[in-house]
């Protein structure tokens, strides 16, 4: 009997010794061996979102001989909190990348209780000394795609299969619009919501659907290659989106985006390991990454900015632009890359002036969308029709 | 748009899409016409999905993929056969875990198989002559597959067995009153295994068409909440293959329409449309004298024990 | 079935609650020598693995919080799925019950303006109305018009999820949130406290607890659970017996509905703290609780004892994905294999097998 009790006793003193070690982490030493944790929302076979982000963790990995990394997939959001203690504590993590947004809350509840702990938190607006935030947003690659549409659409009508009516998507429709209208003024964007990040058979019917409806090229936001392959199986134009999709339909997929996650990992981690960035100088630290930076790629695959079977054809559509003259939709594209990745930024997507589909200007003549404005972005850009649901 | 655009299309997605969905109702028909739910149809199709894949990408023959997908499903659901006929188990439990584990596997085996594409798949066929008809050309007789037009053929078929052959009698009787077809010298466990092993084919069959034909690609959870859908069509057909058949093509007809009418209807609502209406659909027939016809097998999930009950 | 005739199968007459748990307990080793081979065949000693498992759902605060934490809805839903069960109803829609539990207590939450402590139980009463009020349509639709409540919860399924889609898209959408499709956070009198620094929101664990003994008495004293015994168990001799089978399956709707019901009040007050996307809401605990209640053997009070078990089961699978860095996937296969010992293992518990002598 006393045996036994002794036995209890120890077993609670083991517990509590190895709860008071693991709560005890040390910053994070400039220099040293740095171990990174990444919370996923999907899996990484997604060929998506989540999928996009691991390919970006292997290659800063590859990429820093003192980098270590350890991740997790398929982590509901409510899981979010426990999940990054348990990276940290039983880990040692020294910094945590939260992937999704609906881990903000709980990311910056974590980084309240592991002050010493670097955190960056994906697509939200919530900053602390330890929380920096970063993006890397498509909605130039989507002008420039929108481009191309427009330019080689015959029906005038150009499909848009997306997830969720959220701004993020909202304002990837909007620049898609803007470029289509840009060569062809006339044609309009027609959108189906499936309600899903990922789900083929919708994707597939909303596909089907905006066929039906007379569409004959499409982009879309889902986390598989179904359009691609849709589209592609009726001889319809395509845009990839996420990931290389070329393959799915070498003849009709056009061009696309990609997205590069490691270079925002790499210049966060790099500067981290350079004491650039600790758990207390963070607060600013937001990282609204486009063409500029390299966080994102126009492209149905790496290096492959259009598909070499129609490039001609953009080269026969010509449109007048005001500053440029009669230009060679090819040349445009040229030209807008370049302006867009300039740092100055020379021209953007969302220039005024801009007019809701319902002909209020939302960006007067000579202004331009902030970020704050792009990323609470609920209104439809002029030429878009369909449903929208939550537009003001 | 003109009316016959609408129909054109909507029908032929109908077809397209109703395929997977019929097939693995078809299975679970006769599986449940045997006494045996198996709510384990999602498990068995995501393992013919991904096994159907894999064979018809390293061999270039997407139909030996489809048959492989079939025998992996059959194989698949012998699982649940043991567990609710032999050992006489719990079947909505075993069913669940079916589900569980095919999910499970399919995912952890198909780690590395994302993101190829299937270049040899089973082509759309236009039929020349036919598809000149006009409206009903279209619908039927281009853009489809083979498979569509096999499942529609099999649905005669396999009402036949079921209702005019000793073999369904035999069945019928297995689910309806297993201690009478005992007694008469049927083999109610073999029946039973047979029909389990018969539906997990189509399920695993339906789902080696979701990666093979209607969107010849490989992702982790594609089948997306198919299965259950299949659950609640077998229910909704009363257990007879003519109504599979006409409940799978009205909720492919729906879920068609869900996207195509979103310009004026609310999407999130319409995506509801299409289960709201099954419910809908059953209270109309329930009105009606079909009901007493069309119950379900009364020994539907009760396990039979010789010199019980 | 045919047996060789060397074994001897013959039935109990009533199986002891210790013969239950031993057979249960062998089942589920039996499962994880099984589940060995996935771990070995990934290069981990199994051991080792079960082992941190182990420690990682039950060795420290943390873990049990997090295994307490997964226990909570299972147990609501299992304790009102047994009931629902015993009565034949076969409730495949608790999944449902809870998103509709958890519609009403954020509607509450947000808009009602009630203070204080008032503004938790009114959310508890509309959670719990709005779950049984989704589990008396199937009740009514089958106990009326004979529908079969296998389909109809499945597919209310559908219709409270994209219910809970529709609110947050759209007309409760949170001013607060950038566009993304979340409510506004609840006002803190709407949050349910914690345990200490735990996510374990113990008024919730406490229904649950309740809920249980509630429930056991209910079954196994009264008169009600009786008539629901009566018709689950020989529906003919409730006819005879003169018990309406309309009222029986109405209240054992209303109670499991109910319950699940609660499980979405606990779910958002508790942990979320708004409404979200409902795949978010619940991780399929209306499913995971039919296996729960089933392997309670229908038994409210054993309810508590199996929802903790799979309360460990899943919050062992963080060890899998995070500590041992295997496919998430994984924990479906292992949570599959250990059902279907355990539901195989029924027979032995049933049946009395034993070597003959010749």
């Amino acid at each position: 009997m006393r045996n036994r009790l002794a036995l209890v006793g120890l077993m609670v003193l083991v517990m509590v010794a190895s709860m008071v070690a693991v709560g005890i982490a040390a910053e994070y030493v400039p220099g040293s061996p740095l171990k990174a944790g990444f919370i996923y929302i999907g899996p990484i076979g997604d060929y998506g979102w989540s999928h996009a982000h691991d390919v970006a963790r292997k290659a800063v990995l590859e990429q820093f001989p003192w980098l270590s990394t350890v991740y997790v997939e398929s982590v509901p959001e409510g899981d979010a909190g426990p999940t990054i203690d348990k990276l940290i504590n039983d880990e040692h993590c020294n910094v945590i990348f939260t992937t999704s947004f609906g881990y903000m809350d709980d990311t910056i509840a974590a980084a309240k209780k592991h002050p010493d702990v670097i955190f960056a938190h994906c697509s939200g607006f919530k900053r602390a000394p330890n929380v920096a935030t970063y993006m890397a947003d498509f909605y130039q690659v989507y002008y420039l795609n929108g481009l191309m549409a427009g330019a080689l659409t015959k029906t005038g009508k150009v499909g848009y299969v997306g997830a969720f009516p959220i701004p993020e998507v909202k304002r990837h429709i909007g620049a898609f619009t803007r470029g289509v209208r840009e060569v062809n003024p006339d044609a309009q964007v027609d959108v189906r919501w499936i309600m899903e990040w990922f789900n083929p058979a919708a994707a597939k019917e909303a596909t089907e659907a905006l066929i039906a409806d007379g569409c004959d090229a499409f982009a879309f936001t889902e986390d598989s290659p179904t359009v691609v392959q849709v589209a592609g199986e009726n001889g319809l134009l395509s845009f990839a989106h996420y990931s290389p999709m070329y393959r799915f339909s070498k003849d009709y997929c056009v061009s696309g985006e990609l997205v590069h996650w490691d270079a925002i990992y790499a210049d966060f981690l790099a500067k981290i390991y350079a004491g650039v960035y600790t758990a207390h100088n963070l607060a600013n630290v937001d990282y609204w990454w486009l063409l500029g930076q390299g966080a994102v790629e126009m492209g149905a695959q790496p290096g492959m900015p259009i598909n070499p079977a129609y490039v001609d054809k953009l080269k026969a559509v010509t449109v007048d632009d005001p500053v440029l003259g009669t230009v060679s939709v090819y040349d445009l594209i040229q030209d807008r890359i370049a302006e867009m990745s300039d740092p100055s930024m020379v021209f953007d997507p969302y220039d005024g002036p801009v007019k809701d589909r319902k002909g209020n200007v939302q960006v007067k003549a000579g202004s331009r969308m902030s970020v704050l404005q792009l990323t609470t972005m609920e209104w439809a850009v002029e030429g878009i029709i369909g449903p929208w649901p939550g537009e003001p | 748009m003109g009316w016959e655009t609408w129909i054109i299309a909507t029908l032929s997605r109908t077809l397209a899409y109703g395929t997977p969905l019929l097939i693995a109702t078809l299975g679970e028909i006769f599986a449940e016409r045997a006494g045996v739910l198996n709510l384990g149809v999602e498990g068995m199709m995501i393992m013919g999905a991904y096994s159907g894949f894999v064979i018809a990408y390293t061999t270039g023959h997407p139909w030996l993929g489809i048959l492989v997908a079939g025998v992996v499903g059959a194989v698949f659901s012998i699982i649940h056969a043991f567990v609710s006929v032999t050992l006489k188990a719990n079947q909505v439990v075993s069913g669940l875990a079916l589900t569980m584990l095919g999910l499970g596997l399919a995912g952890v085996l198909g780690r590395g198989w994302e993101g190829l594409p299937l270049f040899t798949p089973i082509h759309k066929m236009t039929v020349p002559v036919l598809s000149s008809i006009p409206v009903l050309g279209p619908i039927l007789f281009k853009g489809q597959n083979l498979v569509v037009y096999l499942t529609m053929l099999l649905v005669p078929v396999l009402w036949y067995v079921l209702f005019r052959t000793r073999i369904g009698i035999s069945i019928r009787a297995v689910g309806e009153s297993p201690a009478t077809a005992d007694s008469l010298g049927v083999n109610v466990t073999r029946i039973r295994y047979l029909c389990v092993i018969f539906g997990g084919f189509l399920a695993g069959v339906a789902g080696g068409y979701l990666s093979v034909a209607y969107r010849p690609s490989w992702t982790q959870g594609m089948t997306g909440g198919m299965g259950w859908i299949v659950i609640a069509l077998t229910i909704f057909a009363f257990w007879n293959p003519i109504y599979g058949l006409l409940g799978s093509y009205l909720f492919a007809a729906l879920y068609h329409l869900s996207f195509r009418l979103q310009a004026w209807v609310s999407p999130e609502l319409l995506k509801a449309m299409p289960y709201l209406f099954a419910i809908l659909v059953l209270i109309f027939v329930a009105q009606g004298t079909l009901k007493k016809k069309m119950g379900a097998p009364a020994a539907l999930s009760v396990p039979y024990t010789r010199g019980e009950e | 079935m045919t047996a060789p005739n060397w074994l001897k199968i013959e039935r109990r007459p009533v199986a002891s609650g210790r013969t239950v748990f031993i057979i249960s307990v062998l089942a589920i080793l039996a499962a994880l020598l099984v589940a060995a081979i996935f771990f070995a065949a990934y290069g981990i000693s199994p051991i080792y693995a079960y082992y941190l498992i182990l420690r990682g759902a039950l060795g420290n605060m943390h873990g049990f919080s997090e295994t307490i934490r997964r226990m909570i809805p299972l147990l609501l839903c299992g304790v009102g799925l047994t009931v629902a069960f015993r009565a034949l109803f076969w409730n495949i829609g608790a999944e449902g019950q809870i998103l509709m539990g958890a519609i009403a207590a954020s509607g509450v939450a947000l808009f009602s303006g009630l203070p204080g402590p008032l503004l938790l139980i009114a959310m508890f009463i509309a959670g719990f109305l709005a779950g049984a009020a989704w589990g008396l349509i199937p009740a009514a639709l089958k106990a009326k018009l004979g529908l079969n409540d296998v389909i109809t919860t499945l597919m209310l399924n559908y219709v409270a999820m994209y219910v809970v889609l529709w609110l947050v898209h759209g007309p409760w959408k949170g001013a607060s949130m950038r566009g993304y499709a979340y409510t506004d956070m609840f006002p803190n009198a709407a949050q349910l406290p914690m345990i200490g620094s735990t996510s374990i929101h113990w008024p919730t664990l406490m229904l649950g607890f309740i809920a249980a003994v509630v429930m056991y008495i209910l079954v196994n004293r009264t008169r009600s659970g009786f008539e629901i015994r009566v018709v689950g168990e020989n529906p003919e001799a409730s006819r005879f017996a003169g018990i309406s089978q309309f009222k029986t399956t109405m209240l054992v709707m209303f109670i499991s509905g109910g319950l699940a019901g609660f499980a979405g009040v606990g779910e958002v007050a508790g942990i979320y703290h708004r409404l979200l996307d409902p795949s978010q809401i619940s991780m399929g605990y209306g499913f995971t609780a039919i296996i729960v209640a089933w392997l309670a053997r229908k038994n409210p009070l054993a309810v508590i004892v199996t929802s903790f078990f799979f309360g460990i089961l899943m919050a062992g699978g963080d060890v899998i994905k995070i500590q041992l860095r295997l496919p998430f996937q994984l924990i479906n296969v292992f949570n599959g294999l250990i059902m279907f010992f355990l539901i195989g293992s029924e027979l032995l518990i049933r049946y009395k097998i034993s070597i003959r002598r010749r």
